[in-house]
């Protein structure tokens, strides 16, 4: 039981936070709001690149750093407390470790080195829908050793920057996995616009031709899928996570500042217990994500764990929101003041793969029959 | 960062659950259920002196007090085992008194009384409150007043539970009355429960657990009962606070309930068509319950790993305070709800269930987490200033 960071992991936080300090700020985030450009600092995400960062769980043989899903999390974390305009958990999380868990060593060896390198962008349909939700409806036809695919997906965080689509379909055989390259000729996205900005498009497919070396998984691709959105949920709450934490410390700074009746208003318990009950909440979603964190990247199972955190990110996200808003008055949606993007992820972090009431009942039923008591 | 048990705390904990399960004989439980799991009966005395003999109370002390030389967490485990199994451990004595005897303590503190308790020889009450002095403790009246190489002590504590077969009280006297500051005069003593001076009467309370009033008068102790610094008290009672406060939520029986509650569910009828598990909202209850009690586990862990480190700071012990004792309310109530109206029958009532009596008497005595070892409120207080470095109003 170590809950201390190692000195590669304190190394990695530390580079993140000052990569990220240097080029994310408010005045840098102007430029995406209300959809003006595409969420996406492509600087950032070159410099971010030329560090390893987003290679962090990518093996050593595939060019990245040869480290776990622990070690991306914190990175992950860090991204959240400064709602970095990167593409980590599309192309990492539902990019790379898939195929690095799942794919054959030739689908890996094309595709991990220059994805870990930036040359190419990966994406995967793993995002919408609930707790387990369903595979989006693309229906997949057999056709020389690969499939034809007709059908949609609702939507794909930076399938328009992305050059490789990781898509679960449905083919006579239960569920396969296929790449979809983005260019491919029945490819055809309309862009959505989420309630925080970042890019999503939905995906229309009609006939579009899979070869048989783009097939992750011809069947079977059920394992894939849930092991997928398991570590996204992760991913999720640890973004979470990054995010409560810096707005609970906004909403500290300035209620110490801000002065009514000649005293700071941090002064008046009312307002100093809100924040401890922030302090509270976003310590429970601390150790309750770094614990999932800790077991899946020991590939151990994790699913009550996950769900526990999901819950929590999903509870913590909306009183800590709401908390720092109320605490910051006006100020607090005033768009000249940083508080209110984070409000936004706050909210989509909770909601996306499963709110806390979906969580619960999800975790409630398999409790029901017996699974995730105490050990 | 590795959020699991190592192997061998693994079998550690294995060899407990074995350990208790012998130990914790039919009629030690019944004694412990008639003294409402309190303790202090003839067989929990012999059961904590065979604890010590055995070398689980000292398991995470050092060797010169008789210890094993473990970890916080080996210490930590063994603690969460021996409450899991129901017994009433007297942690405030062997977790929060004695470290903080241990550290600031004479030689015959640390030579004779500290190791007296980890042979769960000695048991140790705590006097802190007054009838005037509650959260507002540095407003404590209980005066020491030194006389020749004596200290004469005169005052009243209250909630001085446990007290009646306590060894000696923990006690926060006034040594300077004239300080600028209040809490800069008060010193902290080891008073015998057997002087004559020394007398207690029972309080009865909601939970049906008895705590009492403790009254002396004129108890004359020598200078080597004192702990610590003269008028540096305050220190003590802040460091003890501490430590209680992390004992105070020890999630291993709430996790022994909630799998309890779970399988009685899963058996129980609810109607002709499903059991009580297939209910949507008893299954809504049971992953609350679940997701607040990980949470106390998480955070009773973390401790644990930063007393090992060194590293214990004072809002996370207040977080885990205030968040474990609200916890165990609302988890109480989410499992009396499944349990519904068995969880109004109390364990001697005809038709009586185990869990369900349990649940009974629990939903009872909770409310004095909230107040006890320090009021919430002041925890919040405590949070927001030393976690968040926001200013605090003066009082």
């Amino acid at each position: 039981m170590d809950f201390g960071f190692s000195d590669i992991q304190d190394e990695l936080r530390g580079l993140a936070r000052k990569i990220l300090d240097d080029a994310v700020s408010a005045s840098t985030l102007l430029a995406y709001d209300e959809y003006a450009e595409p969420r996406f600092d492509r600087a950032l995400w070159r410099t971010l690149l030329d560090a390893g960062l987003p290679g962090i769980a990518v093996a050593e043989e595939h060019g990245g750093m040869g480290l776990g899903f622990m070690e991306l999390g914190l990175f992950i974390e860090e991204l959240g407390r400064s709602i970095a305009p990167v593409p980590v958990l599309a192309h990492c999380v539902s990019g790379m470790l898939p195929l690095q868990q799942f794919a054959s060593a030739d689908i890996q060896a094309r595709l991990l080195p220059p994805a870990a390198r930036g040359e190419l962008l990966l994406s995967g349909a793993f995002w919408t829908g609930s707790v387990g939700g369903a595979v989006e409806p693309v229906q997949a036809l057999p056709a020389e050793g690969g499939f034809i695919l007709n059908g949609s997906c609702r939507g794909i965080p930076f399938a328009r920057q992305a050059d490789w689509l990781l898509l679960p379909v449905h083919s006579a055989n239960g569920v396969a996995v296929v790449l979809v390259a983005t260019d491919a000729a029945g490819v055809q996205m309309t862009d959505l616009q989420m309630t925080h900005f970042e890019p999503y498009a939905q995906i229309e497919l009609s006939d579009v031709r899979v070869a048989a070396a783009d097939v992750v998984m011809a069947s079977g691709g059920e394992a894939l899928v849930a092991w997928t959105r398991e570590h996204c949920t992760a991913a999720l709450c640890a973004q979470q996570l990054g995010a409560a934490d810096r707005a609970m410390r906004m909403a500290a700074s300035y209620t110490s500042e801000r002065k009514q009746f000649g005293v700071p208003i941090a002064t008046f318990q009312a307002v100093g217990h809100r924040m401890a009950d922030c302090y509270i909440d976003v310590e429970c979603l601390r150790l309750c994500t770094w614990q999932a964190l800790s077991l899946l990247s020991e590939a151990r199972a994790a699913t009550t764990e996950v769900q526990i955190a999901k819950i929590w990110a999903g509870d913590v996200g909306h009183r800590v929101s709401y908390a720092c808003q109320h605490v910051h008055g006006g100020t607090g949606i005033d768009r000249d003041y940083p508080l209110w993007r984070y409000c936004l992820w706050l909210r989509f972090n909770e909601v996306t793969l499963g709110s806390s009431s979906a969580q619960t009942a999800a975790l409630g039923q398999r409790l029901s029959q017996g699974e995730g008591l105490f050990t | 960062m590795k959020i699991q048990f190592t192997e061998a705390q693994l079998a550690l904990r294995d060899e407990l659950r074995g350990y208790f399960r012998e130990l914790m004989t039919p009629e030690l439980r019944a004694e412990c259920e008639r003294d409402m799991g309190e303790g202090g009966g003839l067989l929990w005395r012999a059961a904590l002196a065979r604890m010590g003999r055995d070398g689980w109370i000292g398991l995470g002390w050092p060797k010169e007090y008789g210890g094993r030389d473990m970890s916080p967490m080996e210490q930590f485990i063994f603690v969460e085992e021996v409450m899991r199994a129901g017994y009433p451990f007297p942690f405030l004595t062997t977790e929060s008194v004695g470290p903080t005897l241990a550290e600031h303590g004479n030689e015959w503190m640390r030579e004779e009384i500290v190791p007296k308790i980890l042979r769960g020889e000695l048991l140790v009450s705590i006097g802190y409150s007054e009838p005037g002095a509650g959260t507002d403790l540095a407003a404590v009246r209980t005066s020491a007043v030194r006389d020749g190489d004596d200290w004469v002590i005169n005052g009243q504590k209250m909630w001085t539970s446990l007290a009646h077969f306590c060894d000696y009280t923990w006690l926060a006297a006034r040594t300077d009355p004239d300080a600028p500051k209040k809490h800069k005069g008060i010193s902290m003593f080891l008073v015998p429960n057997s002087d004559p001076g020394w007398s207690c009467t029972p309080v009865h309370t909601l939970g049906g657990v008895r705590t009492n009033a403790t009254f002396y008068d004129n108890i004359r102790v020598s200078d080597a009962h004192r702990v610590g610094e003269l008028h540096g008290g305050w220190k003590l009672i802040t460091s003890q606070l501490n430590r209680e406060r992390l004992s105070l939520i020890n999630f291993g029986p709430i996790s022994e309930l909630f799998n309890q509650v779970v399988h009685w569910a899963r058996g129980a009828v609810y109607d002709e068509a499903s059991t009580v598990a297939e209910q949507p909202w008893v299954q809504a209850n049971l992953a609350r319950s679940r997701a607040l009690i990980e949470c106390m586990k998480l955070i009773v862990y973390k401790q644990s790993w930063a007393m090992t480190e060194g590293t214990l700071g004072m809002a996370d012990a207040s977080a885990a305070k205030v968040f474990g004792s609200e916890g165990f309310i609302e988890v109480y109530r989410l499992l009396g709800e499944i349990v519904a109206d068995s969880g109004l029958l109390r364990s001697h009532s005809a038709g009586a269930q185990e869990q369900a009596a349990r649940i009974e008497r629990l939903y009872r005595t909770a409310s004095i987490i909230t107040f006890g070892g320090g009021a919430n409120e002041i925890q919040r207080d405590i949070i927001s200033a030393a976690g968040l470095w926001m200013p605090r109003a003066s009082r």
